[in-house]
């Protein structure tokens, strides 16, 4: 197959990709626009596809399958979108924090690290009294007790002196301990015991999911951190900083944007999983997920199964080929 | 010739796996779907309907029902007791059947209804709801002519305490307590003062730690019954087996009643939680009995080909769907408010939707069929959000321009519902009551919780709404622990308190003359109306699926919503 050739036939699938993605987003910014019933249809519960009002027919609660798509695809969106760039940005962040540092390079003075564990101390173990003014502002006042004492330590010369920070180490830890957990077990658990809202699930979800870019950052600046250009950069005295921001994040930001789309997928398919076990979300949110569980309810009900199944499929692997797909604007596409 | 080692151990390990695997297919076995396991099986403990089931075959009680007929009627004893009343105590006394018998051949004897009495009353025994149930019988006073004859002294003077008095399973003294220990322990005093009790008994402590040691809720086979099965095999969350006991005592008597007589040579309950999986069982001929099938299953099945091969049964029972307010929250503090509210259930077509017609309606907890009871001159509640609206503006609110319904300072009307997690049925109706609320400009918020979450949240309160199920009996009207003021904090989960309702719950209890019962039972439904801390949706129907091999089958409005000891198998019918 000539170059041309592959050309045209990643380009026709990966618009494909592009295409179905777009209509997806498109349906979830625009369900408000189409009049479709809010509340259960009691007297058409399991209603086949084609019936009177119901276009793609009603789940066993009598509401609206296409609703459920549509509104479906915001919800997927809603939750898996803030998700992705809260656990990238927070993977990154420990990726590249645990790569560039390592146990040894990032020193702190000892007043610093004393005054934190003071105030977190405070934080954790002592509290204001529910009816005081200070209440409220408990957490600006540890953090402000924290900073005095920071101050107050920092005029002894035993407290000047820096101590340093195995950042590699207690990141890995918690990879290793994320890692060691199931993922879904572990949501399951936490979502249960919360008050279900998209708030908390995107929080939730974030703090489980960061660690598979924290991993792949972590490797990418581990391998260019002894590269000359960011030796020389060291050698001239650059800031923390600068060297962080122009010259290890530009050069590691391919690995998070081959891991956002695939992240994508895997926090629609969490999702709707969790809507499937009827835990993360309130049960009025329309979801895939739900309406899959309608489906194991009644199983003779196909459209509960196909419809929800059939998008979840085309969005995992819309995004998959946007990954895969060579960038359309590269160099070598671009060859003659 | 290297095949043939490998040969010999996967024929080793597909023998050992079959033989691992428990067979319950039996030609002499009846199957029964359970949705989940008893998890205990004491009898002081039972927690579930299951363990319910099991319990009235390993064991018997004084009293049992007959459901069919719904009258009470003797088990262990020879007929219903004589009533005597001496100030505000009922005496009942009893005489215990000359055949009752243990499984060592033992007779059943007075003394081991006093020592049932005792353990319920035991201290360091988690018997609290024993207690509550059964702390109304005051003292037991043996004859001491007649080892079977005893006298049960009782505080209440209720025509409902002659089932209470008998509904428990007698325990064996022979086994639990050899030695006699507890026969010095006054009732009385293990009632009312247990410390005391404990210093002056010492052997009470001794007995509490034997009897938790012996963990009669995963063991029940050591704790002999005189019921009509013993059980032969329990695996935790896959299945049960009971046989039938070839010498049980009921079979010596000379024209036993239906409630004596045992069909069945072997039960097997298979414990299956999905209901798919359970039906394809039912299918495949894996399952003889399939009890409560959802509305849904049951039509379908019924309207199937399937017909042939199976046969369905419904009976109306004493289930019902209850929408509960938390009369205690500002919002809902007024009775207007929560009549408006009552306006916004659409209960013909919930019936419709999640019982597909296989439900009936009630204006309060009295069932229809109670014509005596059944306060038929109140109507229906009507779906009406209009009205709702004109009767949330008469209760004072008023709603203002920018949104909300506000009473004063109190507002906006906002309001969270819980029901159990993953329960279909309650999901509906809360999908329901937020659609129809939402149209009138009320903001429902949907708390499913997951079982002791819920349970948490109903105990303290801390809910504005729930919805859950409710079962009642044909037998007995107590409505003390679900709306007296004495039940808030146990299960008057609506926390209704007020002392002309309690004053009425408390006559409805007291009141011997069935008449005049009926009279206070229809004054407190209209007071039920009036006030609005429950709305009763409708009373469901038991729904039974059985396969033909399965004959004699009789339905019941009681649980399990069938009679188990009726049941026969076709080849084994004489």
């Amino acid at each position: 197959m000539t170059s041309t050739g592959l050309r045209t036939k990643r380009n026709w699938s990966w618009h494909l990709s592009l295409g179905w993605l777009l209509l997806l987003a498109a349906a979830a910014l625009l369900a408000d626009l189409f009049s479709l019933p809010t509340g259960p249809d009691l007297l058409r519960s399991n209603a086949a596809p084609l019936t009177p009002g119901h276009l793609l027919g009603t789940d066993s609660q009598g509401q609206d399958v296409l609703r459920g798509m549509l509104y479906g695809a915001r919800t997927a969106l809603l939750v898996s979108i803030p998700t992705t760039l809260l656990a990238s940005a927070l993977g990154t962040a420990l990726g590249v924090a645990a790569g560039y540092w390592g146990n040894t390079r990032l020193r702190i003075p000892k007043h610093w690290l004393g005054s934190v564990a003071v105030a977190l101390i405070f934080y954790i173990f002592f509290a204001a009294p529910a009816n005081s003014v200070l209440a409220g502002w408990w957490p600006w006042c540890t953090a402000g007790g924290g900073l005095l004492l920071s101050v107050a330590l920092s005029r002894f010369s035993q407290w000047r002196t820096t101590v340093a920070l195995p950042v590699d180490s207690l990141v890995s830890a918690a990879i290793v301990f994320l890692a060691a957990l199931p993922r879904l077990l572990l949501v399951v658990l936490v979502a249960t015991a919360v008050t279900p809202s998209v708030t908390t699930l995107v929080l939730l979800l974030t703090l489980t999911f960061w660690v598979p870019t924290a991993r792949l950052i972590r490797a990418e600046v581990r391998r260019i951190r002894w590269l000359p250009y960011l030796e020389a950069a060291v050698a001239l005295g650059l800031p923390a900083h600068q060297i962080l921001l122009r010259h290890v994040l530009p050069n590691c930001w391919h690995v998070v944007r081959t891991a956002v789309p695939l992240s994508l997928a895997i926090l629609i398919s969490l999702e709707t999983t969790l809507s499937f076990l009827g835990v993360g979300l309130p049960p009025e949110l329309p979801s895939w997920g739900r309406l899959l569980a309608a489906g194991r309810i009644a199983p003779s009900c196909w459209w509960l199964i196909v419809f929800p199944t059939i998008a979840l499929l085309l969005t995992a692997l819309s995004l998959r080929r946007l990954v895969a797909a060579p960038e359309p604007h590269s160099r070598v596409l671009q060859a003659p | 010739m290297r095949l043939l080692p490998s040969l010999v151990l996967l024929l080793v390990l597909c023998g050992a796996l079959t033989g691992c695997t428990a067979s319950t297919d039996s030609a002499d076995t009846i199957r029964i779907r359970w949705p989940s396991d008893p998890e205990t099986l004491d009898p002081l403990l039972v927690s579930s309907p299951q363990a319910l089931e099991v319990i009235n075959l390993l064991h018997c009680s004084l009293l049992t029902s007959n459901p069919e007929q719904l009258q009470i009627v003797p088990w262990l004893v020879e007929s219903l007791p004589k009533i005597s009343r001496h100030d505000s105590l009922t005496r009942l006394t009893y005489q215990l059947r000359a055949e009752a018998t243990w499984d060592n051949g033992q007779p059943v004897l007075a003394r081991d209804v006093a020592f049932t009495l005792r353990v319920m009353h035991c201290p360091g025994l988690p018997t609290e709801f024993a207690r509550a149930q059964y702390g109304f019988v005051q003292e037991i006073e043996l004859d001491s002519a007649d080892s079977r004859r005893f006298t049960l002294i009782c505080s209440s003077a209720s025509p409902d305490i002659v089932l209470a008095s008998g509904d428990y399973s007698i325990l064996p003294e022979y086994s639990l307590d050899p030695l006699g220990t507890l026969r010095a322990v006054p009732l009385a005093l293990l009632r009312t003062d247990t410390a005391e009790a404990v210093r002056r008994h010492p052997a009470l402590r001794a007995f509490a730690a034997r009897y938790r040691q012996a963990q009669l809720s995963r063991h029940p086979d050591r704790l002999p019954g005189c019921g009509p099965y013993r059980l032969k095999s329990w695996e935790s969350n896959r299945y049960m087996v009971l046989e039938r006991k070839a010498g049980w005592w009921a079979n010596r008597l000379p024209k036993p009643p239906p409630w004596l007589q045992a069909r069945p040579e072997k039960l097997a309950y298979q414990i299956i939680p999905d209901n798919t999986t359970a039906l394809l069982a039912l299918r495949r001929g894996s399952l003889d009995l399939y009890p409560m099938p959802t509305a849904r299953d049951f039509t379908a099945m019924r309207a199937s080909a399937d017909t042939a091969r199976l046969a369905f049964y419904t009976a109306d029972s004493y289930d019902m769907l209850v929408v509960g307010f938390n009369t205690q929250r500002p919002m809902l503090r007024t009775a207007a408010t929560r009549r408006a509210l009552s306006l916004l259930f659409n209960i013909p077509d919930l019936m419709q939707a999640t019982h597909q017609g296989l439900a009936y309606r009630s204006v309060s907890l009295i069932n229809p069929h109670d014509r005596l009871a059944y306060q038929d001159s109140l109507p229906n509640l009507i779906f009406s959000p209009v009205e709702a609206r004109r009767q949330l503006q008469l209760a004072g609110w008023q709603l203002r321009p920018a949104g909300g319904w506000w009473n004063g300072k109190i507002g906006p009307l906002a309001l969270r519902i819980s029901y159990h997690a993953g329960a279909t049925e309650h999901e509906t109706v809360a999908l329901q009551f937020q659609a129809a609320a939402a149209r009138i400009g009320v903001e429902v918020q949907l708390r499913p919780a997951e079982a002791g979450l819920l349970q948490q949240q109903l105990a303290t309160g801390d809910t504005d709404m729930f919805i859950r199920k409710t079962s009642g009996n044909p037998f007995a009207y107590n409505f003390m622990p679900l709306l007296h003021t004495r039940g808030i904090g146990l299960i008057n989960y609506s926390r209704f308190s007020q002392p002309a309702a309690d004053e009425l719950i408390e006559a409805i209890t007291a009141e011997p003359s069935p008449e005049r019962h009926a009279r206070l039972l229809k004054r407190f439904q209209v007071l039920l109306r009036r006030e609005s801390p429950l709305v009763v949706l409708y009373f469901t129907r038991n729904r039974l699926i059985t396969t033909r091999r399965v004959t004699s089958v009789r339905t019941l409005s009681v649980r399990p919503g069938y009679d188990v000891l009726s049941l026969q198998l076709a080849s084994a019918k004489p």
